[in-house]
């Protein structure tokens, strides 16, 4: 299994299934509906990653390890420790998860997205510092990584910083 | 899968689709006066990864009519365009001018309703007569966005159970120059097994 990995950009868009891992300076961009960006940080090596996760679970599916949340922390958390992150500071920020269609219909993706990541991060013991999650409108995040900050744009909305 | 044999799935799409788009043309076109055709640009199966690529969705906002498809087979029809054209085409069907920095009144977001309502009806009425199971579109509902969460989001019923999804776009032009509009039709996983069943017998 092969991960979309882009690093050393000023800033890069993270499309869907896909993990940017970040340092420094350098910024990562992503527009979610009911995807989830998950956002995992050490911030004494200000060193950081952002997935675009689709879907909840892999249950032994191919795709990237961005696709599905259970290999997308699964990976976030490998590269981030073979990268020197100490794997008792990293904090994670989660956006996205929204319902856009028939908010009472069978397909729940984005609050699935939601609690699967909740759960994965939990079992990890990585702690959820900040969240911008639900809703039914779009996302546009920018993940910076020197501050760890998370601006969230919506339509018709002011942004909010996480 | 083998040049021909892609060529030859790519093509009997196309057959599918065909009657749908040309339903809607004349429809649109009746409904704007002549000023508005349009045309199928390609159908292919991608990974949902690479859903915004093969429709060139950026991270702006846009301007959509939502309609969902009802009866037996559901699904999603999205008619996305950025605001200057939602105005131009508003102005044109009210005939008169329209503010792009206003709030659009109840007036100008019914001339959307009923163009997603005119276009998603003609659509589906040729897929009803082609498969024999009636679908018919939901109310529809405008909404500013960003069109690749909205489509993100649209494809996810497909992209649960399979690891390609269909999509189907369509070219729009406007008195004879291409415009920025976009179809995206997304059909429920049962409706995409019987267009695929179909495809596979033409």
């Amino acid at each position: 299994m092969t991960a979309t990995l882009t690093t050393r950009r000023p800033e890069t868009t993270v499309g869907m299934g896909q993990i940017a891992v970040l340092t420094g300076d350098e910024r990562a961009s992503a527009v979610l509906g009911s995807c989830v960006g998950v956002a995992i940080y050490d911030e004494t090596k200000k060193l950081g990653a952002l997935a675009h996760v689709v879907l909840p679970t892999s249950a032994g599916r191919p795709g990237t390890p961005g696709k599905f949340v259970d290999t997308a922390i699964t990976w976030m958390l490998n590269e981030l420790r073979s990268r020197g992150a100490d794997p008792r500071k990293l904090r994670c920020k989660l956006t996205g998860g929204a319902t856009m269609f028939a908010a009472n219909g069978p397909f729940q993706i984005g609050q699935q997205n939601i609690d699967a990541t909740r759960q994965a991060l939990a079992a990890a013991n990585v702690r959820i510092v900040a969240e911008h999650l639900g809703g039914a409108k779009g996302r546009r995040i920018t993940f910076e990584c020197d501050a760890f900050t998370i601006v969230v744009e919506s339509a018709g909305e002011t942004s909010v910083t996480l | 899968m083998a040049a021909n044999a892609l060529n030859d799935l790519r093509n009997n799409w196309e057959l599918i689709f065909a009657p749908a788009i040309e339903n809607a043309s004349a429809a649109m076109s009746a409904w704007t006066n002549g000023d508005v055709s349009l045309a199928l640009d390609e159908v292919r199966e991608v990974e949902v990864e690479e859903v915004a690529a093969a429709l060139d969705l950026t991270d702006e906002l846009s301007t959509m009519v939502l309609l969902g498809i009802g009866g037996a087979m559901g699904g999603q029809l999205i008619l996305s365009f950025d605001r200057d054209n939602a105005c131009r085409l508003i102005a044109s069907l009210l005939n008169r001018e329209v503010d792009r920095d206003e709030a659009w009144n109840e007036l100008e977001i019914s001339a959307l309703q009923e163009t997603g309502n005119i276009l998603s009806s003609a659509y589906l009425n040729a897929i009803t007569a082609l498969t024999g199971r009636r679908l018919w579109p939901s109310p529809p509902t405008v909404t500013e966005d960003y069109a690749m969460s909205v489509v993100g989001q649209a494809v996810m019923t497909q992209a649960l159970t399979e690891d390609r999804v269909l999509l189907c776009r369509t070219r729009f032009s406007r008195l004879g120059q291409r415009v920025e509009w976009n179809l995206i039709f997304v059909p429920s996983p049962e409706l995409l097994q019987l267009l695929r069943e179909m495809a596979a017998t033409l």
